[in-house]
């Protein structure tokens, strides 16, 4: 077989590592400048971002994020600070649909479809929404704080960390539909 | 003129090609570090013209999948958005994730059983690469600028307006090309109409989308236009596995040295098959001389087993001195097609089959979850021990499913509430709502293991997960219960 020709421009390393030698070839200069490139970019990128402080650390831009939510958040949220507020809700059909159709979904497995819960036959494990006697107070405020907050001693879920702020307040201007503003209540003690 | 070997016409004196490859660097990377631009000649027969189909085929293949809707939807499109995943009528969601597993292993094994038996066929017939550039981008550089040598002229002469024109023209179908093939690619993963969408709205609109698509875009034109036999030889991993994968047996393109050495022109006294015309060296598209032996620039386009068996088929003698043949083979042994390699990565690759097609046959078309509410693992009250739960539903199909939960392993006497009612499900819907179990405290014995299950109205299938009722110990429950008696009775 006639060998293949030789390269005259093939060069040796001198070390040699268990009689094999390594050949000493330029690299393609495509590959060189991808990392001169890289060089360059890299100290382009270190200055900008680091040195200069033009770019925000990351930790800055997740808290700048958090606030920009928090203050949307604020804008859209719902006053749950005013009973009143909660009455009016009660009366609006809009809300209180929306309420039902949360209420039908999560809320049904303890105090049924037609709130009344323990009250019903056969019975349920929560309490009845239709009577004027509460265990957790009977304010709309403190209903809020109830189905927001839970009361997980009795196996009451947090509902806000799930579903949010405004189907919290729907569920309550749900609750409230059964009821009408100024009616006598009766808080039990809970145990 | 006769048939005899003497009187044989000379074979058409090839054009010789600019280069004369060794095997002790790469042709196409220079001493210098330079790129040495290839002018591959065109090679036709059989194998080109297979080829040349097949990759049409799969050209097709890549651009319609996306047009053809089965179960209305596209037959291949991945749906990240709405995370789910639909091949040919079949719909996959984010939850079945982990038989991507499968997917990637069975490529990886059944590329290791052939790489093993048939050397780089991948590389030549059916990769990408090789498609697009050989079947798409090539075929416009011949179809503007000419053949390999009109095209090697044209770039050694001067930019006049014409090469002007020729190349602006050349680059413009290459650009087209390039976006046709990345706007297919996002069309895989939004839809058509959505990419179409996409395409009359303004670039700001999606601009990740649109930066994709433009950036990809590039990088194949480039890669398309300039980089081509680099990225083979330089970049792609499957290449540098190959020394690993192959060995003597393994199918490669060779040379049959034994019947073509040594070289001479027809009539030369004592020389063998081989004339030395250099085709196989001029249409080779990684610039190496196969008769050096098996080199790593080698795809396994056969363009030089085409072009030689011409260049036979001229000069009278039998075709195949440059074939698919093994390493042994070419040495005049026998291929042993069965060896440890192959029978290893065959069993591999069997294996691998029989768990993923068994995995996709455990794919239900929904899914759900069983998981306690927060708070309290369970809650006593004075007559029942309550645990509740949260069950997640998801319908996988795209048609409306109504799905009934049902407990098994219950105590007769537990009261469920949640879930009394079948479920309807919209179109790959989900939903999350609680379910809700007392047990009366007088038939309380105790935690206990029972069984959730899920079926669809026509019974076609149930998914059942084993949960636990959590609670005290029965027999405190009990002593709890009569010292309260006893206090009772003492009042």
């Amino acid at each position: 077989m006639t060998p293949p020709p030789e390269d005259p421009n093939i060069k040796l390393r001198e070390h040699s590592y268990d009689g094999i030698q390594e050949y000493d070839q330029r690299l393609p200069n495509w590959w060189l400048y991808t990392l001169y490139g890289a060089i360059a970019f890299w100290i382009v990128y270190w200055f900008i971002a680091i040195q200069a402080g033009s770019v925000q650390p990351d930790g800055q831009r997740v808290q700048a994020e958090m606030t920009r939510i928090a203050a949307v958040k604020m804008a859209s949220s719902i006053d749950v600070s005013n009973d009143a507020k909660f009455w009016e809700m009660s009366k609006n059909p809009l809300f209180v649909d929306a309420g039902r159709q949360t209420f039908n979904s999560l809320c049904v497995a303890c105090h049924l479809p037609s709130l009344r819960g323990k009250s019903e036959t056969p019975t349920a494990v929560g309490p009845d929404l239709t009577d004027t006697a509460w265990l957790h107070g009977g304010t709309p405020k403190e209903i809020y704080h109830t189905v927001s907050g839970g009361v997980l001693a009795k196996g009451m879920p947090a509902w806000e960390p799930v579903v949010g702020q405004k189907k919290t307040a729907e569920l309550v201007a749900y609750i409230l539909s059964h009821h009408h503003e100024g009616e006598t209540i009766t808080v039990q003690a809970s145990n | 003129m006769s048939n005899e070997p003497t009187h044989n016409p000379p074979p058409p004196a090839p054009r010789r090609s600019a280069h004369q490859p060794v095997r002790d660097s790469v042709t196409t990377i220079g001493a210098d570090g330079s790129r040495p631009f290839l002018y591959p000649a065109d090679a036709r027969g059989r194998f080109t013209g297979a080829r040349r189909w097949a990759a049409y085929l799969l050209i097709a293949v890549y651009l319609l999948l996306p047009w053809i809707p089965v179960g209305g939807y596209p037959a291949v499109f991945l749906d990240v958005a709405a995370r789910r995943f639909h091949f040919f009528g079949f719909t996959l969601a984010a939850q079945d994730a982990w038989l991507l597993f499968f997917g990637v292993s069975g490529l990886g094994f059944a590329l290791f059983f052939l790489t093993a038996l048939f050397g780089r066929l991948w590389c030549g017939w059916a990769c990408p690469q090789t498609v697009f550039l050989d079947h798409v981008y090539r075929r416009i550089e011949r179809w503007i600028e000419g053949d390999a040598p009109a095209r090697r002229a044209l770039h050694a002469g001067p930019m006049t307006g014409a090469r002007f024109f020729r190349s602006a023209v050349k680059h413009a179908l290459y650009i087209v090309a390039s976006l046709a093939i990345t706007h297919l690619f996002l069309a895989y993963f939004v839809s058509l109409p959505e990419l179409w969408n996409y395409m009359r709205e303004a670039p700001g609109e999606h601009w990740a989308s649109f930066l994709f698509v433009f950036i990809a875009a590039g990088v194949l034109y480039f890669n398309f236009a300039w980089f081509r036999e680099q990225l083979c030889i330089v970049i792609c991993p499957y290449g540098r596995l190959q020394s690993a994968l192959t060995d003597d047996h393994t199918m490669v393109i060779g040379y049959d040295t034994k019947r073509g050495e040594p070289r001479g022109k027809v009539g030369t006294p004592d020389a063998g098959a081989c004339i030395d015309c250099n085709r196989c060296v001029q249409v080779c598209p990684t610039g190496i001389d196969i008769r050096h032996g098996l080199q790593l620039e080698c795809i396994g386009c056969a363009a030089c087993i085409d072009a030689c068996d011409e260049i036979m088929v001229k000069v009278k003698r039998p075709k195949g001195l440059i074939r698919y043949d093994s390493l042994a083979g070419l040495s005049g042994r026998v291929t042993r097609w069965l060896r440890p390699r192959t029978l290893v990565y065959g069993v591999l690759l069997l294996v691998g089959a029989a768990v993923a097609t068994f995995a996709f046959s455990t794919v239900k078309p929904a899914g759900f979850l069983v998981y306690r509410t927060g708070g309290a693992a369970y809650y006593v009250g004075p007559d029942e021990v309550r645990d509740q739960f949260m069950v997640r539903l998801v319908n996988k199909r795209t048609v409306p499913a109504t799905l009934t939960v049902g407990l098994d392993g219950v105590p007769a006497g537990l009261r469920q509430t949640g879930f009394n009612a079948p479920v309807t499900l919209p179109p790959l819907g989900e939903t999350v709502s609680p379910l809700v179990l007392v047990v009366d405290r007088k038939a309380y014995r105790g935690p206990f293991k029972f069984t959730v299950r899920v079926q669809d109205e026509a019974g076609s299938f149930t998914l059942s997960r084993e949960v636990e009722f959590m609670g005290p110990d029965a027999r405190l429950l009990k002593e709890e219960e009569e010292e309260e008696h006893e206090k009772d009775h003492r009042h």
